[in-house]
């Protein structure tokens, strides 16, 4: 039996090196696959999906996932037009979708929500956001891409630089960073540091610094892993205000990076990468989400298929 | 006897609470809701010399013998704190206090945005990390809590 089989993705935390490099394996196959073989990996399964926050390329991306390999997915993405508005509770709603599918994606505002999710749902869950907390598969896509691209993960130097407060994909990208030799900077404004209540774990595996300087890093480093302010998660607009447009990567601060240095940004991006840089070969946020919808592919086939595809 | 066992009256059935960190007395009473609403005699006895740990609080409560929420909470609050248990004016079990590795419902969250802080019918889990260092951790949101600020079910 394989090790994913009938488990739930909630917390990248949950994961070591070794589980990694196999849904990266998997990843590869799905992508070498022919389109009808791919079909076959989850023929007749089902996923739905529990979106209580707005999404574009997590959502479509595990229904495009889903198609590649032959599943229906079915789901809520506007809350407004569901029983939620009538009151319904998580619990309920989460008990309901179980019933009618196969596994069950859900993107919630609170922290915890999926592990919650996790205990009552008779499926399994797949954590795609919860609150500022996690958001494991876009750090397993994260991972995948820096692997793909710079063709090792161990020895990199690697910047995280934006929102790191509120950017939930900072703190799975963290934890999954964890796992390798690698030298982490971490570069926010100050008011948007890394929350020190949420790295307890991290902390014991991870070294990194922190900085709100861009430039003082930015030659050395291999990988430039840039997040949005989260807006809507600002007590204050005003506090936004200070802060919106901190750092922006443009042509500039390119001819400062390694030849070879990659660009990643776990998207929707507003003005932290100008449009000039998009068709340099620095830039590679559009392959990492399309190797989201890879990486989630093979997570779908290893959960539903006891024996892996 | 000593002397700071002199300055308090005995109890004839009850909990006395002893070296209680010096300062955190009141924090405990507070946390185990003793409010001496129910008549009962209630002792305090804040930063009384102590040869062990130079300054300790005392409390002694009659009628009041700790359930395992109370001895939990006590572990977080005052690790060093032991539960002396009288009847009949005797002392019949001594025992220190010591964190379990989760801890169940006592404790909420101090992270505004979890889900044990909602509508949610789900009670708060807290695992130990460090029973040493008393790093408790939310199971559901992943924060650590701050054990001087914590807040109670």
């Amino acid at each position: 039996m394989n090790e994913f089989y009938n488990k739930d993705i909630i917390s990248i935390k949950d994961y070591n090196k070794d589980q990694f490099e196999k849904i990266f394996d998997y990843t590869q196959k799905i992508m070498n696959l022919d389109p009808s073989s791919r079909r076959e990996i989850c023929k007749g399964k089902t996923l739905s999906y529990l979106f209580y926050e707005p999404s574009t390329r997590t959502r479509l991306s595990f229904e495009s996932a889903m198609a590649s390999i032959g599943g229906n997915s079915l789901g809520i993405s506007d809350i407004s037009s569901s029983s939620t508005q009538k009151g319904e509770s998580l619990a309920d709603t989460v008990k309901i979708m179980s019933i009618y599918s196969d596994i069950l994606v859900l993107r919630h505002p609170l922290d915890g929500s999926s592990r919650f999710a996790s205990e009552i749902s008779t499926k399994p869950v797949i954590n795609a956001g919860s609150g500022t907390e996690e958001h494991p598969t876009q750090a397993i896509q994260d991972l995948f891409t820096i692997k793909k691209e710079k063709k090792k993960i161990d020895g990199l130097k690697i910047g995280i630089i934006g929102d790191l407060k509120y950017g939930r994909t900072v703190y799975s990208l963290l934890s999954g960073l964890g796992n390798y030799d690698v030298n982490v900077h971490l570069i926010s404004p100050e008011s948007l540091r890394i929350r020190s209540d949420s790295i307890y774990e991290i902390r014991k595996k991870l070294s990194f610094t922190e900085s709100t300087n861009l430039e003082d890093y930015i030659e050395d480093l291999d990988v430039i892993y840039v997040t949005r302010i989260q807006k809507e998660r600002f007590p204050d607009e005003e506090e936004y205000l200070k802060v919106k447009g901190s750092y922006v990567i443009g042509l500039d601060l390119l001819k400062k990076m390694k030849d070879d240095a990659i660009i990643l940004h776990p998207l929707p991006r507003l003005d932290e990468i100008s449009n000039d840089i998009d068709k340099t070969k620095n830039a590679k946020y559009f392959q990492q989400a399309e190797n989201g919808k890879h990486t989630r592919a093979a997570l779908l086939g290893l959960i539903l298929n006891e024996n892996g595809f | 006897m000593q002397e700071s066992e002199l300055m308090v009256r005995r109890i004839k059935e009850g909990t006395v609470i002893d070296h209680i960190d010096e300062g955190k007395g009141l924090q405990v009473l507070g946390a185990l809701q003793i409010d001496g609403r129910d008549g009962s005699l209630i002792t305090i006895a804040l930063n009384v010399p102590s040869g062990k740990f130079k300054k300790k609080d005392i409390i002694k409560v009659e009628n009041k013998f700790l359930a395992d929420d109370d001895t939990n909470k006590l572990a977080v609050i005052a690790p060093k704190a032991s539960i002396n248990i009288i009847k009949n004016y005797k002392l019949i079990e001594k025992r220190r206090v010591s964190l379990p590795n989760e801890i169940d419902r006592i404790f909420r969250c101090s992270n505004p945005d979890c889900i044990t802080n909602s509508h949610e019918h789900i009670e708060s889990v807290m695992d130990v990390m460090d029973k040493e260092g008393r790093v408790l951790k939310c199971r559901y949101c992943g924060r650590v809590l701050d054990v001087n600020q914590l807040k109670y079910n």
